[in-house]
């Protein structure tokens, strides 16, 4: 894990085209500011700027409502216009509502789709860039047979495959448990490939091979060689596989009744499918949007930068 | 040595394909129904009871108090069709539902097809039927089977905006279906509606036609007779194809969605006829209080004086281990005055389902609809005047889907409603065929 | 013999896992779908049996109206909705990598935001800006004399494309722009040499090499619109025109949970996998075509 390790290795990528992965920020600007003397004029600046807000203020609408809106009573939500503030200022009255409802309700799913999302996503990648490393790194009979069996599974599409799951983790008593939701979005084909990608590139055979000569086991050229080196496609499939689960409303939809078992997702649209009969839950599903949104805001806005950096990778496949 | 594993893996995975293309049965509903019954049990006992009610278990804390011997939990889950009804399904079919679930009384006999209820005639449910109110039990019955407790029933009856209609435009609410006509067409000259309709919402016509008269599931023996091609079924379908033809009413919006309610408010909306729960959701137009009214269902000729629209049965599920104790708790809750009168205040239900009585609450003029005295004067002759002929289908999601959908081609002008119910018709005969029932249609 | 055991040894959680959710799961919906159920009694309560249904299920989903038309409404939708997201996308990349762009950091930032927020909470938040008599958007434009019903049958359709382009453009932004990043900086500096516009760039230099990038998110978002199943299942309850087999997924699941015809619903489920295969193979074979013809 020392920095020595990663020094030598990133030299030791191939060619230049991974280079978004890693450090070498400096070569990317000099990309840019070759691009940049070549059209600068000012009515373009403008131009372009003008509708890059545009855009940027189609994309904050909704957001820009939700903060403007959960400050209203019910009342006001109805009655004063969506794009400013009521009569009533009463954002904290609504959000102490939010996290008290139904005995805490809320905190509850909060905290259900962070186990999901978190031990899911960490479980996942663990799983998909050790089976990626080994069709990598290992040639051995069977392994073309797996990559294509794999690759079918990416494009299956996740709902097509819930339904049976349903009938067969019934069958085995495991629907209606943490484990229902958790047991199958541990499996990321994704990221299999894009880890594999990855670490052929990554992950030079004469590393390993010194790392035998030093006596280290397999498993100990995995863990204490090669997973350094895929930092990167670790970062992009534990966030790939992050948001995935973090969205994901079918399958929760299919496997969980027990409501304090919901993630986020599941729980607001349980309130606001209560809208229709009980209107006070306007104000509940409002402000439930607003705290689910912010944090993930912040944290998209965090990551993207990481986002950059690991998506290449996979694209390089097509 | 490798090669020998690999291929004792591939044929590992072979039998295992092999034995799951086998088993390849889609689990089925086990034979509750057919095993003995399950008696009382002499300890106490735990009942769990699912329903979208609000504060049910404000109700179950009365009955609580009242004994102890049974005690009574519920949990909220969402509208049957919001996820509600997938989820006792999927619930039932892992092993572990609750005893009672909420069940529209429509959906009762699709639930027992999935063998997911508890047949309550085999727990002295015929001994208790005069307790309830026949527009309420008949809702329940499949041929000699009880299959569920009614839990609240909705008689249709007109919501009208007395202050517009009556105050500002001069007209009354429609007794018959031909003053609706009428009615609908000087409202719509006023640049207003009478009603607004969701044409996708099957629900109303079945209503209309079961006022009419008509019968469009018989059981017969041990197959079903389908009948949407009958005179009580035809005037309806040709009453609304010209309704739809002459554009007078709304057709974007349904009763008591947002868009209604904002235009319930600014008086472009005017009525809807619907179940009698409407009256709670109609209160909550906002400046409705003093102006809104209630008259009965327009009528026919001939026929009934109301449809069923809505309401709900408490239904004993096929996983439950007290069917006794849970049928004597819905006994209560649905017949004994203090929990008909606990549902209504806790939980807002719709038409009580006890026989001679409706509430106290109800017996008092509402403050919302002009001081009327609507519950007994309106609804009481509408819940009386129920076609008990009427056999709810175990298919009504799909049938009311499909009715929804031939409205909407109707209501855009495509296919007519009559040529749609022979249509739909021909087709619900053959998927009753296909899920393995016998079925006809009517000759 | 320890690095012939050591990759099965680093495969086995992945594959068990991969095999137990999906493999598995895959070959019961494929048996599933070849049986259907008989039934004696006026609701089966006196006998039922899973019999074998050899194609039944099959012909009866391609013969149902319904069924048929929420697939080509998928395909309507993908070709609009794809095309749209993704001409946007490369849009947005390329004018936030030429020279002009002020704060292209903040931009990009907003713009990847809504991939963060579930397609559910966005179904939610859109659903607000939809719903007449609360949507402020609907009252700005009757102000300015255009009536627009955003949940009206024919309409919302394209009211869920929104929301799925508002959620994912970002997303497919920022996959093109890392390829655009990957271009060599000798490219755009001959191309400058030739005296070459920023329009000459982006059509002859930038536009293919991210061909691969968009190939990919072309084949996710393929997949993704046939998964189309939260979106309108949320906007169900407040638009007419969603009914509940409005998406093939809809379907799906309606078959399986409230109409409990398994066999149905597998033969759907089947159907849907298929369709993602195909379309993916489509979409590779034009490619490829489109490579050859170059």
């Amino acid at each position: 894990m020392s920095p020595t390790d990663t020094a030598p290795a990133g030299d030791a990528r191939p060619t230049g085209r991974r280079r978004a992965g890693g450090p070498p920020a400096a070569p990317r600007s000099d990309d840019r500011s070759g691009l940049r003397s070549a059209g600068r004029k000012p009515t373009t600046t403008i131009l372009v700027t003008a509708i890059l807000v545009i855009v940027a203020m189609y994309f904050l609408v909704p957001v820009y409502w939700v903060v403007i809106n959960a400050t209203k009573s019910t009342e006001d939500l109805f009655g004063t216009s969506g794009f400013w503030f009521g009569e009533s200022f009463q954002l904290f009255e609504n959000l102490r509502a939010v996290l008290t409802a139904n005995n805490g309700i809320f905190p509850r799913w909060a905290l259900n789709s962070v186990i999901y999302s978190g031990i899911g996503s960490v479980v996942a990648t663990y799983f998909a860039v050790a089976a990626g490393y080994a069709l990598a790194k290992y040639r051995f009979p069977g392994r073309r047979v797996v990559y294509a069996f794999v690759l079918g599974g990416v494009l299956v599409p996740g709902t097509a495959v819930a339904l049976p799951l349903f009938f067969l983790f019934s069958s085995i008593g495991l629907t209606n448990t943490y484990w229902a939701v958790l047991i199958p979005q541990l499996v990321s084909p994704f990221g299999l490939f894009l880890s594999s990608i990855y670490a052929s590139a990554a992950v030079p055979d004469e590393l390993l091979e010194a790392g035998r000569i030093d006596g280290l086991g397999e498993m100990g050229l995995f863990h204490r060689l090669a997973l350094p080196q895929l930092v990167p496609a670790i970062v992009t499939v534990v966030l790939f596989q992050f948001v995935a689960i973090w969205n994901n409303y079918f399958l929760p939809l299919v496997m969980l009744a027990d409501e304090k078992l919901y993630p986020i997702t599941l729980g607001l649209d349980n309130w606001r499918a209560q809208t229709d009969r009980l209107p006070e839950f306007y104000q509940l599903t409002v402000g439930g949007a607003l705290l689910s949104v912010i944090p993930l805001a912040i944290l998209i806005l965090v990551l993207q930068r990481f986002w950059r950096g690991g998506l290449t990778e996979g694209s390089i496949k097509g | 040595m490798s090669r020998f594993t690999r291929r004792s893996a591939l044929a590992g995975s072979g039998a295992a394909l092999a034995a799951g293309l086998a088993a390849c049965g889609p689990p089925s509903p086990g034979s509750v129904n057919a095993d003995p019954t399950i008696p009382a049990d002499d300890g106490p006992v735990t009942l769990t009871y699912w329903a979208w009610l609000k504060d049910l278990q404000k109700v179950a804390d009365v009955y609580n108090a009242s004994q102890d011997r049974i005690r009574v939990e519920t949990t909220w889950i969402p509208g049957g069709n919001s996820g509600g009804y997938a989820k006792i399904l999927s619930a039932v079919a892992a092993g572990g539902g609750p005893d009672i679930a909420q069940v529209e009384l429509r959906q009762v006999p699709e639930f027992a097809l999935a063998g997911a209820l508890v047949d309550l005639t085999r727990y002295g449910f015929a001994e208790r039927e005069s307790l309830f109110d026949p527009g309420a039990v008949a809702q329940v019955k499949v041929g000699d089977s009880y299959w569920a407790v009614p839990q609240d029933t909705g008689p249709v009856a007109t919501f009208y905006n007395r202050e517009v209609l009556e105050g500002e435009l001069g007209l009354e609410a429609p007794a018959t279906w031909e003053d609706f006509h009428e009615v609908a067409g000087i409202v719509s000259e006023a640049g207003k509606s009478l009603i607004s309709l969701d044409p996708s919402d099957g629900s109303h016509p079945i209503a209309w036609v079961m006022q009419s008269g008509a019968q469009w599931f018989r059981p017969e023996g041990d197959g079903w007779i389908v009948d949407m091609t009958g005179d009580a079924s035809m005037r309806v379908a040709e009453f609304w194809d010209g309704i739809f033809a002459e554009g007078i009413i709304g057709t974007g919006y349904g009763s008591y969605t947002t868009p209604w309610y904002a235009a319930a408010a600014d008086g472009n909306v005017l009525a809807s006829i619907s179940g009698s729960w409407s009256d709670a959701l109609n209160e909550t137009v906002p400046g409705g209080e003093g102006k809104w009214a209630v008259a009965p269902m327009p009528t026919w000729p001939d026929g009934y004086a109301s449809g069923a629209h809505g309401g709900s049965s408490a239904a004993v599920l096929s996983t439950s281990q007290h069917p006794a104790e849970a049928l004597e708790f819905l006994t209560w809750m649905c017949t004994d005055p203090v929990g008909v009168d606990a549902m209504i205040e806790y939980s807002g239900i719709g038409w009580s389902p006890a026989a001679d009585y409706i509430g106290e609450v109800r017996e008092q003029p509402s403050d919302f609809f002009s001081g009327q005295n609507y519950n007994e004067e309106v609804i009481v002759p509408m819940a009386q005047g129920q076609n008990l002929d009427w056999t709810w289908a175990p298919l009504m999601q799909r049938i009311q889907a499909m009715i929804g959908d031939g409205m909407t081609t109707a209501v855009n002008g495509e296919i007519p409603l009559a040529d749609m119910f022979a249509e739909t018709q021909t087709e619900i005969v053959s998927i009753m065929q296909d899920m393995g029932l016998n079925a006809e249609e009517a000759r | 013999m320890r690095s012939k055991s050591a990759p099965w040894i680093l495969l086995a959680p992945f594959l068990l896992l991969f095999t137990t959710t999906m493999v598995v799961p895959i070959v019961m919906a494929i048996g599933y779908s070849f049986t259907k159920v008989e039934r004696s009694g006026l609701l089966g309560e006196s006998g039922m049996q899973n019999v074998f249904a050899g194609l039944d299920n099959y012909i009866a989903a391609l013969t149902n109206v319904n069924f048929v038309e929420s697939i080509g409404r998928m395909i309507i939708f993908g070709l609009v909705q794809v095309t749209v997201m993704i001409v946007a996308a490369t849009a947005l990349a390329l004018l936030l990598e030429t020279a002009s762009a002020k704060w292209p950091a903040f931009f990009r930032a907003t713009y990847f935001l809504p991939y963060g927020i579930p397609g559910v909470i966005a179904t939610i938040l859109w659903s607000f800006l939809y719903i007449p008599g609360l949507s402020p958007i609907v009252d700005v434009l009757s102000l300015v004399g255009i009536d627009i019903d955003f949940l009206a049958p024919e309409m919302v359709l394209w009211s869920i494309a929104n929301i799925v382009t508002w959620t994912y453009t970002g997303y497919n932004m920022l996959i093109i722009i890392a390829q655009l990043k990957a271009i060599p900086g000798e490219l755009y500096e001959a191309a400058r040499l030739d005296g070459a516009g920023s329009w000459r760039v982006a059509r002859s230099i930038q536009l293919p090499l991210i061909r691969p990038a968009l190939m990919l998110t072309i084949i996710f978002s393929i997949i993704g619109t046939l998964q189309l199943f939260a979106e309108p299942r949320l906007l169900q309850t407040m638009s007419s025109g969603i009914t509940s087999e409005y998406t093939p997924n809809m379907s799906a699941y309606a078959y399986a949970f409230q109409y409990n015809d398994i066999g149905m619903a597998a033969a759907q489920a089947v159907i849907i996998a298929i369709s993602a295969f195909l379309l993916s193979a489509v979409a590779l074979g034009i490619n490829s075509w489109m490579e050859k013809r170059r």
